[in-house]
């Protein structure tokens, strides 16, 4: 049993996602019936579940909840900004409320009490004066008379569905009749008792709408046959003679039959039935597709199959070894499919666990929406390209670091309207989200259109903090990444939004801890824009694999432009350590020097240059070995200050090769040039 | 392995570096390889010695000779990798430490265990946990945690003559 409440409790916090998004969505467009009908669904679904698992607290509020959704849903109220605060806190509690270890505690249950309190006085409010105006606008008493017929498909009994109790729900709708059908039912030595014979018809004089009536067979929709048609728009059922003529054909016959219904219901009221308006609702049983589309799989699988898939990208290295060694045509065919197919392999496994950015939107949309309100300010929240994946783990690594720099956005960047009009700026400000590709990594944007950042500000912040000498002259890029050095805060008074410690040193570590680097742009009273970039998969590389003496090296492919031959004479007498190839004049690197290898060097080398940016640079290495799949490995702790080797893998005679980080060589070349220059 | 704490008695394993002969608590060995290839990683303190492939998972090395600031020797058919699971800033980490030679496992009684001077050293942390005399030779066992949340280069001659000294 507990593990069916971890599933409920784990589908509900979906639920509640999914709720807080169309919440969010809906703020825009208070008119959208769709989403409103949305909102509706997965109330009633999370009642549904949560009444069925005992969490009855749930079950009562969200019952009070689609109460409010439900009058909206029928135009006798209207979305209001209220309502909205008061159902996104709702979606907080419905949170706190499924961690049961909560649910019992006292602040819980005085917001419970408080929240159920503001729900009914919405209803009592609304449902007086505009209610009213509607009823009255229906001449009779509004019942209509409907037929329903509930066919279960035989197998209904096996999701635990009981259908009687589905019959059972017609009873607050009004009067009704039902009728079990028996004809299928077999003779008793070939019923299955765990199957489902029965059909039921159902006359319902009812004064609520069809869709009413449709929403109780909302779980069975796919398991069913169902068809209700309104048969007259009168209360047949309160007048006996039809009533009783009716008991005469469900004796008599096997069943009543929708034209029998028709046909008592005309005759005797001497009504027109207005055929226009049957319109026959048979929901068949809609094609499976849409509920098999999407598999519930746990974190922890997807885990071991990469961990797995990992491994055999390494022994399938191994094994082309091998193949390439003994060098048997048959093994080398055999190796190389092996080898096409781990890589097909791997690439459709990375995808699985890739996730739209999409999924992290909503909590941004929610700090933007209630941190504005709060400071009093107008912002519009823009997102762009949220349909762009990106790993699982990567994205939940990232969620704490953007919600910091949205935050600092909206405390510092944007100004109060007063202050934007001033300035000749629209006093609603915009921060953008906006996320792309570009080459092997996604970069996520957050730009702002606020007052940017002051970078003589900064920089007398940082010498009255003791982070630099007064007279230090440093570029302006180099100051805004003062912004990143521990113990920085720029808030001139501390909020207790940001500036709370937790600073943008934090925000940095967080995303090189997920092999990403952040650069800010700045411009004032034009905005700021904060670039993250990232790379595509944390795990596996396609890589260049070179040799320096007995030492393997992998560069990442993606960042490797061409390779070139050149002799030993030719690089040690290159004039500034500049070598000419196809293109121009290119600065390199001698790796062996570099990495302190002393060995003799080659008569003949090779020159791999490595792009990054704008910028390229040739790496001097004494063998190109070739494409290589690298399974990242950490290099631990030990070597945490290790830079320019970004990890290590294992290669497929056991031997570690390391990786190098190509962005890391060109920065430190850079670096290193301009002291030379200066 | 059964380190029964209640009589007293800790196992321990003992290695000898350069003459030194040194001892670890054997809760904190994994196994002992024989020497295998060890890559090098560019731009490390020396006594990284660098990393080796245990089963698939990246170990990285430290040449215990260089940490305690001993003679270098020639690596024998003796010298040998201990794998330790170390604590790092409260982070269990596997390392491998390059000796001279695995010697054995001691039963050692906890009285016959000279407790390490902690009051009057001129270090605040000393890196040996105690010694046990035999004949007149003294094993020293090593603060095996304490060692490695430091990145420099352990004077262990120095250790020795302070925690000798203190002890005589």
């Amino acid at each position: 049993m507990d593990n069916f409440k971890r599933k409920f409790v784990e589908e509900a916090l979906d639920l509640i996602n999914e709720l807080e998004t169309v919440l969010l969505r809906i703020a825009s467009n208070p008119e959208d019936k769709e989403l409103i009908e949305h909102i509706f669904r997965i109330m009633h679904t999370l009642k549904g579940n949560s009444a069925m698992f005992g969490f009855s607290m749930i079950d009562q509020y969200t019952h009070q909840l689609e109460t409010i959704y439900d009058l909206i849903r029928n135009g006798k109220m209207k979305v209001t900004d209220d309502l909205m605060d008061l159902t996104l806190a709702s979606v907080d509690h419905i949170r706190n409320l499924l961690d049961e270890d909560n649910s019992g505690k006292e602040e819980v249950q005085s917001v419970h009490k408080d929240l159920l309190g503001r729900i009914s006085n919405i209803i009592e409010g609304k449902t007086s004066q505009p209610a009213e105006k509607k009823e009255a606008a229906v001449e009779d008493n509004g019942i209509k008379t409907y037929y329903v017929h509930f066919q279960p498909n035989t197998d209904i009994l096996s999701n635990g569905t009981n259908p009687l109790f589905l019959v059972e729900d017609f009873k607050p709708l009004g009067n009704y009749i039902a009728v079990p059908s028996l004809e299928q039912l077999p003779p008793l030595q070939d019923m299955d008792p765990e199957k489902c014979y029965t059909s039921w018809e159902i006359i319902l004089s009812t004064k609520e709408s069809q869709d009413k009536i449709q929403e109780i067979f909302i779980f069975v929709e796919d398991s069913c046959n169902l068809e209700i048609i309104k048969v007259c728009d009168n209360d047949i059922l309160s007048q006996p003679e039809i009533v009783s003529k009716i008991e005469e054909i469900t004796i008599n016959y096997k069943g009543i039959g929708l034209q029998k219904l028709k046909e008592i219901a005309s005759a005797d009221e001497k009504q027109e039935v207005r055929n226009a308006q049957l319109t026959p609702r048979s929901v068949e049983p809609t094609t499976t597709l849409k509920n098999i589309s999407n598999i519930r799989v746990s974190s922890e699988k997807l885990d071991e199959l990469i961990n797995l898939v990992s491994e055999l990208v390494t022994t399938q290295a191994g094994l082309s070894l091998i193949a390439e060694n003994i060098n048997d045509k048959e093994l080398l065919v055999i190796a190389e499919d092996v080898e096409k197919l781990s890589r097909r392999l791997r690439d459709s496994t990375f995808s699985i666990r890739l996730i739209p950015i999409e999924n992290m939107i909503t909590r941004f949309q929610r700090l933007v929406r209630e941190l504005s309100h709060e400071l009093k300010k107008e912002i519009i929240f823009r997102t762009e390209g949220t349909d762009i994946e990106l790993d699982k783990n990567m994205i939940e690594g990232l969620i704490d670091p953007i919600m910091h720099i949205i935050r600092n956005s909206i405390d510092h960047g944007i100004e109060k309207p007063e202050e934007r009009k001033k300035k000749g700026k629209p006093s609603t400000g915009v921060i953008t989200f906006k996320a792309y590709y570009s080459g092997s990594n996604v970069y996520i944007q957050v730009n702002d259109d606020g007052s940017g950042i002051d970078v003589n500000k900064i920089k007398h912040h940082a010498v009255s903090k003791g982070l630099i000498s007064s007279d230090s002259s440093l570029s302006s890029k180099e100051i805004l990444d003062l912004i990143f050095l521990p113990g920085f805060s720029t808030a001139e008074n501390v909020t207790n939004i940001s500036g709370r410690g937790v600073g943008m040193d934090v925000v940095k570590r967080k995303i090189s801890d997920l092999r990403g680097e952040i650069n800010i742009d700045t411009s004032i009273n034009e905005g700021t824009t904060i670039t993250v970039k990232l790379p595509l998969t944390l795990s596996i590389i396609d890589g260049l694999l070179v040799e320096i003496d007995d030492a393997y090296f992998v560069i990442p492919l993606a960042s490797v432009n061409k390779c070139f031959e050149f002799k030993h004479e030719t690089l040690v007498n290159a004039v500034n350590n500049l070598i000419f190839v196809n293109d121009g004049h290119i600065p390199f690197i001698y790796l062996r020097n570099e990495f302190g290898i002393a060995s003799q060097c080659p008569d003949l080398e090779q020159v791999v240059i490595i792009e990054y940016g704008d910028v390229r640079i040739g790496l001097t290495v004494d063998r190109v070995v070739g494409e290589y799949q690298a399974v990242l490995k950490s290099l631990g702790t030990m070597y945490k200050k290790q830079d320019i080797i970004s990890g290590a893998t294992i290669l497929g005679d056991g031997t570690v090769a390391l990786v190098v980080d190509p962005n890391k060589i060109i920065n430190q070349f850079n670096y290193q040039n301009q002291i030379n220059i200066s | 392995m059964s380190i029964s704490k209640d009589n007293g008695i800790e196992t321990y394993l003992s290695f000898k570096l350069s003459e030194e002969v040194f001892a670890i608590n054997v809760s904190k060995v994994i196994n002992i390889l024989e020497l295998s290839k060890i890559t090098r990683i560019p731009k490390s303190p020396e006594y990284m010695k660098g990393v080796i492939n245990l089963r698939g998972t990246v170990l990285p090395v430290v040449d215990m000779r260089i940490k305690f600031n001993l003679p270098e020797k020639e690596n024998t058919v003796d010298t040998s990798i201990i794998v330790l699971s170390i604590d790092l800033n409260g982070e269990a980490v596997l390392i491998g430490i390059l000796v001279d030679a695995v010697r054995e496992v001691l039963e050692l009684r906890n009285q016959d265990i000279f407790p390490s001077p902690t009051i009057g050293t001129k270090y605040n942390t000393s890196f040996i946990e105690g010694m046990w005399r035999i004949d007149d030779k003294f094993i020293m066992i090593l603060d095996i945690d304490k060692i490695f949340n430091t990145e420099e280069v352990i004077d262990i001659k120095e250790q020795l003559a302070q925690t000798a000294g203190e002890t005589n």
